[in-house]
């Protein structure tokens, strides 16, 4: 019998609300595997506050917070000066929160809570769109992506725009920990959630979460289509500690981007030449990661 | 719990005397809370504020709609604003007016309280006459006409949190205490204040704070699926991948390290399946044969 490579212990209760097949739900569960039971939980709007709380039940063993959507930054920032006033400092405080809800609406409030130094952790589950509501582009929903907002229709080529770099914005305000994740990798996911729980100060999570219904992929492909998103490198894993930046999964060859774009409906439409224009973008941004990494 | 709501005008303190009673009401060793309606906070525009007061926690969080006691900054307010809404039965009502209290009939009834806090502000140099400030010369008055706060401690949060003229502000409360008229209220001893406080006594009840505490394990989510996973365990190398990959948590591990699918909780979603290196797991049809 092989050995765990996770922790038995399950926070996230059976019975919650997500869709079969849900990336979110894997999010949070690897996450708290992590941080541990004495962790507190501010989750605004977003698929996950459906996800725990079919009222009067909860999915979560720990404590829950349901928070406006524009509001987690400054939410954790209250808990934790809330906790650290009751003498309850070892307590890890998170912030859980949608890509909608992190990139767009509630940039300023963790924009603040990483500039005041807030002692917390802030995990940003990107499914890519607004999904709770029925999958609405966002800042982070990447080029070409069918959303009900970015049709494909006559002109309309879904998404005009690409993806808002959230790393990059969070990284200028230099935290002392933040990471990119993917649940279709576990392990490091597991890593990071355990190494940022022994850390200090403002830390943040960028957590690609795919999304079946909003992605138009069948619900048994979470996890395939996860590892293809960062083998291709669209979305590669690293970390970066106190400015200094480590690649997590070392890719040799990238695989060709196609093989993660033909597998989603939401990219049905896209052309050979406009599956080239991003397999192009890609090679440059992971060969600029890697000299980032080599030469810092 | 005892609610108080406050009306004014933009300027004339509605928000800090609630803010300052919730202060006194602390010193009293109670726990308050006030907050205010948020609106279009002009000057001289209709406002109002709140607070709550109790000797437990308070987790409402909702505005006050059906008040123990009223407080009235300003007497032009009773025929613009509706601030007799929701007044309780045996409530309070105290209004800033030289008029006897008799004026201000209730629907149901009342103490209605009176004073000519106005008059009293300005004597004491607080505020103008274009906007007299009122809300610590008020404070006073309901402190006599309510147990709800003593004067000693409205006094005392006064000092503390009135930046501006506090001994003036002092002097307007305890002239407000001493001044406050009280009308006769059917089946009370006519036409006499009443010696003693006439709210009544403070409730430690609190409401039931909509928490969620139930475990979702009690909901049976397999109701949502078509397919089902069969493990074949001849072929299960225990490698655990279906139970790190199920986003249901709906699979358990035996003591000999094999997956039991716990029924009720999976959803169907195939990714054990699709998971499964030797292919040890099969989705079939839910009920088929
Ligand atoms: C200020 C505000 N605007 C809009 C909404 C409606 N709303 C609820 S959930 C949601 C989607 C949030 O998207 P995201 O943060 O990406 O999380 P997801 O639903 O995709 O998990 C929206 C727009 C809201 N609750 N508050
Ligand atoms: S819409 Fe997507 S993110 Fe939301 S619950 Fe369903 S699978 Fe999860
Ligand atoms: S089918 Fe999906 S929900 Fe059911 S046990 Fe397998 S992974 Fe879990
Ligand atoms: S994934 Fe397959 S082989 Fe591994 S434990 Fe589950 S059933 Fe057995
Ligand atoms: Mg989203």
């Amino acid at each position: 019998m092989a050995k765990l490579t996770l922790p038995p212990v399950e926070l996230v209760r059976s019975g919650h609300s997500a869709c079969p097949g849900c990336g979110p739900a894997l999010a949070m569960r690897y996450l708290l595997k992590g941080t541990g039971e004495r962790t507190v939980v501010s989750v605004p709007a977003s698929c996950w506050t459906i996800i725990a709380t079919g009222y009067p039940t909860t999915a979560l063993r720990i404590p829950m917070i349901d928070t406006p959507i524009e509001a987690t930054g400054a939410s954790i920032s209250g808990l934790r000066a809330a906790l650290d006033a009751l003498h309850m400092s070892d307590v890890q405080v998170v912030g859980f929160a949608g890509d909608g809800g992190t990139v767009d609406i509630g940039l300023q409030s963790l924009s603040g809570m990483l500039e005041r130094r807030t002692d917390a952790l802030y995990v940003m589950y990107d499914n890519e769109a607004y999904m709770n509501t029925g999958i609405q582009r966002s800042g982070s929903t990447p080029l070409g992506a069918w959303t009900t907002t970015t049709p494909v229709e006559g002109m309309a080529r879904g998404k005009g725009e690409p993806k808002k770099d959230i790393m990059g914005i969070v990284l200028a305000h230099h935290p002392v920990y933040a990471a990119t994740l993917n649940v279709a990798y576990p392990e490091d996911f597991l890593r990071k959630a355990q190494k940022a729980a022994s850390l200090k100060g403002p830390r943040f999570f960028h957590v690609l979460a795919p999304c079946p219904p909003g992605w138009k992929f069948a619900s048994d492909q979470t996890v395939q289509i996860g590892r293809l998103a960062t083998d291709t490198g669209i979305f590669p894993l690293y970390e970066v500690e106190n400015g200094k930046l480590r690649v997590t999964r070392k890719l040799g060859q990238l695989k060709p981007v196609r093989d993660y774009i033909k597998v989603q409906g939401r990219f049905g439409h896209l052309t050979d030449a406009e599956i080239d224009t991003v397999e192009h973008e890609v090679q440059a941004s992971w060969a600029a990661l890697l000299q980032r990494e080599a030469h810092p | 719990m005892i609610e108080i709501r406050f009306h004014g005008r933009g300027g004339q303190g509605a928000v800090i005397a609630a803010e300052l009673l919730a202060q006194a009401a602390n010193l009293d060793g109670k726990t308050p809370q006030s907050f205010a309606f948020y609106g279009a906070e002009r000057r001289g525009a209709p406002v109002v504020s709140y607070a709550r007061i109790d000797d437990r926690p308070i987790l409402l969080r909702t505005a006050i709609t059906a008040p123990d006691i009223v407080v009235v900054l300003d007497p032009g307010l009773v025929e613009v604003a509706p601030v007799m809404d929701g007044l309780k039965p045996g409530g309070t009502l105290l209004v800033n007016s030289p008029l006897p209290p008799e004026r201000f009939p209730t629907p149901k009834p009342a103490f209605v309280a009176t004073l000519d806090a106005t008059q009293i502000a300005l004597s004491h140099g607080i505020g103008s006459r274009t906007m007299p400030i009122v809300n610590t010369t008020m404070l006073g008055a309901l402190s006599r006409v309510s147990s709800v706060v003593s004067l000693s401690a409205v006094q005392h949060a006064i000092d503390e949190h009135v930046p501006a003229r506090p001994a003036e502000n002092g002097l307007a409360a305890i002239e407000g205490f001493h001044t406050v008229r009280v009308a006769e209220l059917p089946g009370l001893p006519g036409g006499k204040a009443p010696a003693g406080p006439v709210a009544p006594a403070l409730s430690s009840e609190v409401p039931e704070a909509p928490i969620a505490s139930m475990a979702s394990d009690v909901l049976h989510t397999s109701s949502w699926r078509t397919l089902q996973p069969v493990i074949t365990r001849e072929k299960c190398t225990r490698c655990n991948f279906c139970w790190k990959f199920c986003p249901d948590n709906a699979i358990d591990l035996d003591a000999e390290g094999f997956p039991v699918v716990r029924n009720e909780h999976c959803k169907g979603c195939g990714l054990c399946a699709v998971e499964c290196p030797p292919v040890a797991i099969e989705m079939v049809v839910e009920g088929g044969a």
